[in-house]
């Protein structure tokens, strides 16, 4: 019916403004509230970032990834939203939450590492249709040194 | 006198309380000085349902059924003014007017009007009914405010004009359903980019508007502006569709730009029409030079509204002859348009501009039942061939159109042949197919025109089987001198013979190029040589010598 599972996936240039801390801070407040969030709507996926920019993988029933999606699209600590993939699928590649670094700053990687520790991401998961190695090429290209 | 005087004491006689009052659609409470209810009408029981008022005290009753406001009806008593009514909400949000008044008999009488159906649709009067967003009446109310605001203050307001870019694209290819479903999506990100006291309204179709005030200008309405611009054109997801629409927005600021709602709101669209001009996707904040010459484009705009609400369009029409029998087979409907100043405008310059302004709907069906009006009383039974626009097959209607025109005009079915161009089967060439295959059905023909331009797929001639080919006028531009010419022409008169189609030759001006058209297999031409476009009267002149000439 409608309401078959999907996946969508994005990435976005992360606009917010400021130092590390502020990133962290911006960091941690959207991935705390895509789990409480998304958790009711049965809504999982993951989180990538570094200083550049933001990328997401939303799964769930097609119209809370919509949902969830049109309330990401207004969100204002991010832009130019790049959509990579809205499709059918047969199974979650995400069952719960997690969050990746993606970057090459050897200094946001000890920085981060902290943050990403336990989440559970695991970028394996993704490399079966190759969208991990694009978002990852991609999340360099955008990368901004933060110290 | 005095019988009138009796009369008067007949309406004054004492009735008992409830005489008068059981059926009245007013609910009507009698309360003691105690203010204790003595008495209740039908209506009023109802209202209170399941509490049974007799013996309450009205503040207990109020409070029962959960309505605030309650104590303002004894304080319109109490402070002796002249009673205007009070509105009191109850917890399932009715609303009812109270009006308390003193009885000379002692206590007093309660009337209560439930008013939340009135109250209501005067809200909806306001608002869009699709998003909920403020209408255009409520819009100009509130702008009316916000001017007399900015005229006491001195504190500037901008209007800001919205557009969405392709919306039409989205209704027409994928339905209205989803087209609503995007707009209440639009909807909300206005009210996600805007604040509590601004104003957003839905003007209609796919055109808003915001009135901010309560922030320096223009600084507010350029960010405000810019993160429109940027959030409508964000990536929509819907119904597993990915849609992606555009906002060109213009902007007028009060005062400076006007202090007039109308004056602004004018200013504030011929910055839209500059942001569009100038690419769409962006916005425009209104200089005055925009207003100094409205842009010649939009002159010519509302001209063609007027012409086609005035019927100054006029149809011509142009001989089609059979190379082998020589004679008139058919007419091709041209439109012409005649304006009142300018002359006639060629239909290259118009038709784009119709099709812009989402009026060639219009113009196409007024060409179709008038060039099928004019040809059924032509005294000869020949064709009458009517183009149509790639426009016309959006929205699933054209089929009908065509038959109700041939219905209205008595024209046989078999007389009709519609022109269209490969245009009209680029996208959702399914859709397009059925409809054709519609007409087919009824027994009207249909041609594939200007063939040889653009992609001239021949994809098409296979997808459906087309009764014609009009052969485009550049391969029949001098084409006795130029042999290419001559070997293309041959090759598609070649390939409409093996298809069964037949082909006619446009733009034919000379003697050696019909010659040439003719020794090419082409079976009919049309153009200068043969006979220019004339009027609806000529035409009926020239096929009554037609008559003539062939009963003598």
């Amino acid at each position: 019916m409608s309401d078959e599972l999907y996946r969508l996936v994005y990435y976005s240039h992360n606009t917010v403004t400021g130092d590390a801390d502020a990133v962290e801070a911006a960091i941690i407040s959207i991935l705390a509230k895509s789990q409480v969030n998304n958790q009711r709507v049965d809504v999982t996926g993951a989180l990538m970032f570094n200083s550049g920019c933001f990328a997401q993988v939303l799964e769930g029933p097609r119209s809370a990834v919509e949902d969830v999606f049109e309330r990401i699209q207004q969100d204002d600590r991010h832009s130019d939203v790049s959509l990579l993939a809205f499709d059918p699928v047969a199974v979650r590649a995400f069952e719960n939450w997690s969050m990746g670094f993606v970057g090459a700053s050897i200094g946001d990687a000890a920085r981060y590492g902290v943050l990403v520790n336990g989440s559970g991401f695991d970028p394996a998961k993704m490399d079966g249709d190759a969208l991990f190695d694009t978002l990852r090429g991609l999340a360099m290209e955008e990368e901004h040194p933060t110290d | 006198m005095k019988a009138s005087g009796e009369d008067q004491k007949t309406v004054l006689a004492p009735q008992p309380r409830s005489a008068a009052l059981p059926e009245m659609a007013t609910a009507v409470l009698i309360v003691d000085e105690d203010r204790q209810v003595e008495y209740v009408n039908t209506s009023a029981r109802d209202l209170f349902l399941p509490v049974e008022p007799i013996g309450c005290t009205l503040t207990a009753l109020f409070t029962s059924c959960g309505a605030t406001g309650g104590d303002e009806v004894f304080a319109e008593v109490d402070s002796g003014v002249a009673s205007t009514p009070v509105r009191l909400r109850l917890t399932d949000d009715r609303l009812l007017d109270c009006t308390l008044r003193p009885l000379s008999s002692g206590g007093f009488v309660l009337s209560m009007d439930d008013v939340t159906t009135y109250v209501r649709n005067a809200e909806m009067a306001e608002r869009d009914a699709l998003t909920g967003l403020a209408n255009r009446k409520a819009l100009r109310d509130r702008l009316v405010e916000r001017l007399t605001n900015v005229a006491r203050t001195g504190q500037a307001a901008a209007l800001l004009y919205i557009d969405l870019d392709r919306f039409k694209a989205v209704n027409d290819t994928l339905g209205h359903p989803i087209g609503d479903t995007l707009l209440r999506k639009v909807a909300e990100r206005f009210k996600s980019a805007t604040r509590d006291g601004d104003i957003v309204a839905r003007l209609g179709g796919d055109e808003f508007a915001v009135i901010q005030s309560d922030t320096p200008q223009p600084a507010g309405a350029q960010a405000l502006a810019t993160r429109l611009v940027d959030l409508i054109g964000r990536a929509y997801a819907i119904d597993g569709h990915l849609l992606h629409i555009g906002a060109s927005v213009g902007v007028a600021i009060a005062p400076i730009d006007g202090r007039e709602p109308d004056v602004l709101l004018k200013n504030a669209d011929l910055a839209l029409y500059r942001a569009k001009a100038e690419g769409r996707g962006c916005y425009r904040m209104f200089a005055p030079e925009m207003a100094d010459h409205l842009p010649a484009r939009r002159a010519l705009e509302t001209d063609l509204r007027r012409a086609l609400a005035l019927k100054q369009l006029q149809l011509l029409y142009q001989p089609q002859y059979n190379l082998a029998s020589k004679l008139i087979i058919g007419f091709e409907a041209l439109i012409r348009w005649h304006h009142p100043t300018r002359g006639v405008v060629p239909p290259e310059e118009f038709i784009p501009l119709a099709e812009e302004i989402s009026i060639i709907g219009a113009i196409g069906e007024w060409v179709l039942r008038t060039a099928c009006k004019q040809a059924a009383a032509w005294p000869v039974p020949v064709t009458i061939a009517v183009n149509l626009s790639p426009v016309q097959f959006r929205g699933g209607k054209l089929a009908e159109t065509v038959t109700s025109a041939l219905a209205q005009s008595q024209l046989d079915a078999h007389r009709l042949e519609l022109e269209i161009t490969e245009g009209a089967l680029l996208n959702d060439t399914n859709d397009v197919l059925k409809t054709l295959n519609r007409l087919r059905e009824v027994g009207v023909a249909v041609t594939m025109d200007d063939f040889g331009t653009g992609y001239s797929s021949l994809g098409y001639l296979q997808k459906f089987p087309f009764d014609k080919i009009k052969i485009d006028q550049c391969f029949v531009r001098d084409i006795d001198s130029h042999v290419e010419r001559q070997a293309i022409f041959r090759a598609v008169t070649g390939l409409a013979a093996a298809l069964r189609m037949k082909t006619i030759a446009e733009g034919v001006e000379t003697e050696g190029e019909l010659a040439c058209v003719g020794a090419a297999g082409c079976d009919e031409v049309q153009g200068y040589l043969t006979g220019r476009p004339i009027s609806a009267e000529a035409t009926m002149a020239l096929l009554a010598t037609t008559c003539s000439a062939e009963a003598a």
